[in-house]
């Protein structure tokens, strides 16, 4: 399964790198790197509510370094476990 | 020139202590000719200053519009200010022109003999004598070759180390044999004129006690570099610009996430982002068969940016982005080192999320961003065009 950041301009500004820091930490932490690849992503369409993240068919917006563990447990996590 | 260009490089040390060089580099550019002045004024500081940049000033401008030599030479020496404490007015000079018939002349008036390395390795070229006005001056014609670099340089890079890391300083055959050793068939003039100014630097312990120039010319082949960024202001033009794109015959770079998405689109391939930070302030870059950079945009030329103002004003040394891989040092290597022309095609859409108070891009930005990027690469000497969709 992959789980798309998005790195756009907008995104980069508000803080992909630390999300994409914060991803990997967390997806190691729930021993979930053999079934999840981290993935970048050229720009969604959403700039407005950056940093975006995709994961299936489903995009999560609003995402930051302080509410990630947050947004990770209610809206990103259960998509991983569903499949 | 049959498919060749001249570029054009050079980097200055200035004597320590001092604010202004009393070198000066003056380069003016024609449809049909190229000229280098490089003039090293008598002493240091401001006086020197002021000599050379007459010197070259005169010379270029005299030069490049077909004057005679003679009528240069003699306009300089009749012109100059005269010095107070030495009684005479006085600026060694070295004139290196090239024209679209491959001819390279050289007027060379008491600085280091100019240097001509042609496959990497020194050569001699023919030098006869002209006396005007008293004043002795060399003269060479010499046609050129793909790749030829002619390199000159004030008498302050002799002088590196003496005393210190040399009892005589280091001889131009010295200059020479370090030269040939660093050698590669892409060295650019201003790579050349760096790797010399350097050991200079270092020779001298970080002080130089003369101002210390290097200039070259070196002869290329000219290579396209073609830049999209942006996408059409109207969808039903996205193909005719990537057609465009791709219609230069050299390299290509994409920047921008929407844009990228667009280029893939109209290629029918994939659009392959990486998450990899060579530098945390510049967004990764990406991959799409068939494009040989894709970098994120404004965030990304904004750097660009910087780095092109910095290389311009050169007379540091910092060539740091030369040998790093990250998407604005990406973009430099290829615009400033192996581009000798520019095609920006520029999209004029707006990108409504960007219309964002919080967020410091803005349609208006991006365009400024451009614009002064196309003027600073001018500048370099590149042939730039811009063209809008």
């Amino acid at each position: 399964m992959d789980i798309y950041i998005c790195i756009g301009s907008s995104c980069h500004l508000k803080g992909s790198r630390s999300v994409i820091e914060k991803m990997e930490e967390r997806i190691r932490r729930e021993h979930l790197e053999d079934r999840v690849n981290i993935r970048g992503s050229f720009c969604m369409g959403n700039c407005t509510d950056g940093v975006c993240v995709r994961v299936g068919e489903k995009t999560v917006t609003g995402v930051n370094a302080e509410n990630f563990d947050e947004k990770f447990e209610t809206e990103i996590l259960g998509e991983l476990r569903d499949e | 020139m049959n498919g060749l260009t001249a570029e054009v490089g050079y980097v200055s040390l200035i004597k320590k202590g001092e604010e202004l060089c009393g070198d000066r580099v003056e380069t003016v550019r024609f449809e049909d000719s190229t000229t280098l002045v490089l003039a090293d004024g008598l002493g240091s500081g401001v006086k020197a200053n002021i000599l050379s940049t007459l010197t070259s000033k005169i010379i270029a401008t005299m030069m490049a519009s077909g004057m005679p030599v003679e009528e240069c030479v003699r306009t300089v020496t009749r012109t100059l200010p005269i010095c107070k404490v030495r009684k005479v007015a006085y600026s060694t000079f070295t004139v290196m022109q090239v024209n679209h018939q491959d001819e390279m002349t050289l007027l060379q008036f008491d600085n280091p003999s100019v240097i001509l390395l042609r496959g990497g390795v020194s050569i001699h070229y023919p030098q006869e004598e002209l006396v005007i006005d008293g004043k002795k001056v060399i003269k060479s014609v010499v046609k050129v070759k793909p790749n030829d670099i002619f390199l000159t340089m004030s008498d302050g890079a002799l002088y590196a180390g003496v005393g210190k890391m040399y009892n005589y300083g280091w001889q131009r055959d010295n200059i020479i044999d370090y030269l040939e050793a660093r050698y590669e068939p892409d060295l650019s003039a201003k790579m050349a004129c760096t790797i010399i100014a350097e050991e200079c630097d270092r020779l001298y312990d970080h002080a130089p006690g003369d101002d210390t120039t290097v200039a070259a010319i070196r002869i290329r082949p000219r290579q396209t570099v073609s830049l999209m960024i942006g996408p059409p202001e109207h969808p039903e033009d996205d193909q005719k610009a990537v057609e465009e794109l791709l219609d230069g015959g050299g390299k290509t770079i994409v920047c921008g996430g929407t844009t990228s998405n667009l280029v893939a689109r109209v290629l029918d391939k994939p659009l392959i982002p990486t998450i990899e930070y060579f530098d945390p302030e510049i967004p990764p870059t990406a991959k799409i068969q068939g494009i040989d950079l894709v970098t994120e945009g404004v965030i990304t030329i904004g750097h660009v940016l910087k780095l092109a103002k910095g290389y311009l004003e050169n007379e540091d040394l910092s060539t740091a982005w030369a040998g790093k891989k990250d998407g604005a040092s990406r973009i430099a290597q290829l615009l400033f080192e192996e581009a000798t022309d520019i095609r920006f095609i520029v999209g004029r859409a707006i990108n409504p999320a960007h219309q964002n108070p919080d967020l410091p891009i803005s349609i208006v930005i991006k365009m400024g961003l451009i614009d002064e990027l196309a003027e600073i690469l001018r500048k370099m000497g590149k042939q730039v065009t811009v063209s809008y969709y």
